[in-house]
């Protein structure tokens, strides 16, 4: 993947632009993108975190690797989890990282970065493991694009709940530890759970 | 006879879509044996490979190896190689890379054995190039080499000679027969007739398609 | 024989005539108009007990009479949703056939329960809070369960060999059933401003017994309104999948013969 930069830009670059399209669609009050910065943010997480998905397996399927791996005797869900982390490196990760640099352009202020900080950080995991069924799911379809959407934003609800929600909490002056619990237990969930459902839907739809 | 290597397969079919493409499926293969599975296109061929490689899971029948259910076997899987259209090559890694993945997939770390593989393929003067760049009979050929790094008794090849030249196909049915004289196994299909290839003398047919 | 061997003979017997298509289309012939007819006698009953003999809301006068068609819809758009989800391990467990032919079959019935839940609770909702929507937590989790279920829909239509479709979408259907709760969970934190629980709120209903009698009978009823458009769609499937076979071809000359 590393030899390939262009797939580990990419997501970065669309995460940015996403979260940009939004000063220029509201009114130009800065007190306002300072109070829904948070929330944009996290939504161009979770909508690079999807886009990135279809591209996961692709390659694997087409030059026969992911075929060598189903066939392989050592545990497919445990490859899969690598895999998912390897994914989550380049696109999850990066974004977590670039994201205090938009907070700066919203002008949200400094103690809420961090709470963005640490939950993207523990919510993008999260996103790319629960993306991944979807992705194992959709890999010999044409056009799985779409599909993965649909199948997939709908689980990600909670993740954005808990992510953005701990910002307006923090906003109040409220604690926000139950949210980062929640997204860790999350986390842990899609750790344990989803490289079952992964190479499952591999087993299924390679054929 | 203890511990003789034996593949063997009992009532396999497939199904795609509506269409039977075969059913009662039977056979076996010990040490030394090669069954060249025939047929016109879309009678299965493959769809049988990926079955006894166990890619796909048997609707019915069972496949058996040493005795033993090959599902979700590990012993099996560690001794079975699956070689395709899709030879499983990174394009973003060069020759001698992906063999070393494969290699150390399997728990060696050898890099005179890679050289070694290289060599007997004819393909070393390309080890550092990226696997995108290779031609496509280099690529088939790298594919096989995956098969000499591990020791497989059992090599599943489908069309292993199709898109290489006469002298690769030389160079692969000897290593099919040094592989079989070992006491390997290998289940292969082919379009073409192997009467007068070396391989003959070990090599049993399966038809499939006739119904 | 004790009676628990009888009753446990019968119930393994009766899962294993189901399993096979067959099997499942001779009985379900004369399963299905009894389904139907249950759930017409028990709304009808339901429904002249709500409209006519339940006394009108001290608070909401006449309009809380959708209640009874509301509340359960939205039961049975999760029960389905149970029901999906369970077939659907039992098919990728068991490689049940007729198992999946629930799944695909319950997914499209489910979700028309869920839209009826939405669209009756936003027409409840005009004049009790005096807007079609509000971002509250059920109606949130409502439309979010109407989505999984497009997007199980979805998977099954996307694939062109049907037993990868079928278990495909099983397997979509069981993820599904795992992160529902956490989905509930969550959006319940993110806002609650529907009214609390009211009929299965501890210290037993807060509801006059002349409202649950109707609500109880409504509830029975779209349960075995389930049970006859599920079975309808089943044998539309298991017709549609086993077109090939004997017993299906022998069905058909029959039926032209006897025209």
């Amino acid at each position: 993947m590393f030899r390939n930069t262009s797939s580990l830009i990419q997501p970065l670059v669309f995460f940015i632009i996403i979260a940009l399209l939004f000063p220029f669609s509201l009114p130009a009050e800065g007190l306002l993108l300072q109070r829904i910065g948070g929330g944009v943010i996290w939504v161009s997480a979770v909508l690079a975190t999807m886009l990135s998905l279809e591209s996961m397996f692709h390659s694997d399927y087409q030059d026969g690797t992911l075929e060598q791996m189903l066939i392989h005797p050592r545990s497919l869900s445990l490859a899969m989890l690598g895999k998912a982390l390897a994914h989550w490196t380049a696109t999850g990760l990066i974004l977590t990282l670039f994201s205090p640099l938009l907070c700066v352009t919203f002008n949200i202020p400094s103690e809420q970065i961090w709470v963005l900080f640490t939950g993207l950080l523990l919510g993008t995991p999260s996103l790319t493991l629960i993306g991944a069924i979807g992705a194992a799911l959709t890999v010999t379809l044409r056009r799985g694009g779409v599909l993965i959407a649909i199948i997939i934003l709908p689980l990600y609800i909670p993740i954005l709940i808990f992510g953005a929600g701990m910002l307006t909490q923090v906003a109040q002056g409220l604690e926000v530890t139950s949210q980062l619990y929640a997204l860790a237990a999350i986390l842990a969930l899609s750790i344990t759970l989803a490289p079952f459902a992964i190479a499952g839907a591999l087993r299924i739809t390679i054929n | 006879m203890p511990n003789l290597k034996v593949i063997s397969a009992n009532n396999l079919s497939c199904v795609r879509g509506d269409n039977l493409l075969f059913e009662g499926v039977s056979f076996d293969v010990s040490e030394g044996q090669c069954l060249h599975v025939t047929g016109p296109n879309g009678c299965g061929k493959t769809s049988l490979l990926r079955l006894i490689s166990g890619i796909n899971q048997t609707e019915t029948g069972c496949i058996k190896w040493q005795g033993a259910n090959t599902n979700d076997n590990s012993l099996f899987l560690s001794e079975c190689a699956y070689i395709a259209h899709k030879e499983g090559l990174k394009n973003e890694l060069t020759a001698i890379e992906n063999l070393r993945y494969y290699q150390q997939l399997d728990g060696i770390n050898d890099e005179l054995a890679l050289d070694d593989t290289l060599a007997k393929l004819k393909i070393l003067k390309c080890a550092d190039l990226l696997a995108q760049q290779l031609s496509f009979g280099q690529r088939r050929r790298l594919s096989f080499a995956r098969l000499l790094i591990a020791e497989f008794s059992l090599w599943v090849l489908d069309e292993p000679f199709t898109g290489i030249d006469t002298d690769g196909r030389e160079l692969m049915e000897s290593l099919c027969v040094n592989h079989l004289k070992s006491g390997g196994l290998i289940i292969m299909t082919h379009h073409q007739t192997l009467l007068d290839s070396p391989l003959n003398q070990y090599r049993s047919e399966l038809q499939l398609g006739q119904a | 024989m004790n009676p628990i061997t009888i009753i446990w003979n019968f119930l393994s017997n009766t899962y294993h005539r189901l399993g096979s298509p067959r099997e499942f289309y001779t009985i379900s012939r004369y399963t299905t108009p009894v389904f139907g007819a249950l759930f017409l006698v028990l709304s009808l009953i339901g429904t002249y007990f709500g409209l006519f003999v339940a006394p009108a809301d001290y608070q909401q006068g006449d309009s809380f009479r959708i209640l009874f068609v509301h509340v359960p819809v939205a039961w049975m758009s999760l029960f389905v949703y149970v029901v999906m989800a369970t077939a659907g391990a039992i098919g990728l467990i068991w490689r049940m056939k007729m198992a999946f032919v629930v799944t695909i079959c319950s997914a499209p019935i489910g979700a028309a329960f869920t839209a009826l839940a939405l669209m009756t609770g936003s027409i409840w909702g005009k004049p009790i809070w005096g807007t079609y929507w509000v971002w509250d937590a059920r109606l949130t989790s409502e439309l979010i369960l109407l989505f999984l279920y497009f997007g199980i829909m979805a998977v099954y239509y996307a694939f062109e060999d049907r037993k990868t479709a079928e278990k495909a979408t099983a397997l979509l259907s069981v993820v599904g059933v795992v992160i529902v709760p956490i989905i509930h969970y969550s959006v319940e934190w993110w806002s609650s401003l529907h009214q609390g629980v009211t009929v299965f709120a501890e210290g037993g209903p807060k509801m006059p017994p002349e409202m649950l009698l109707p609500l109880a009978f409504m509830a029975f009823g779209f349960m075995f309104f389930y049970g006859y458009a599920l079975f309808l769609s089943m044998q539309n499937k298991v017709l549609d999948n086993e077109r090939k076979s004997g017993w299906v071809r022998a069905l058909v000359n029959n039926k032209e013969q006897q025209s």
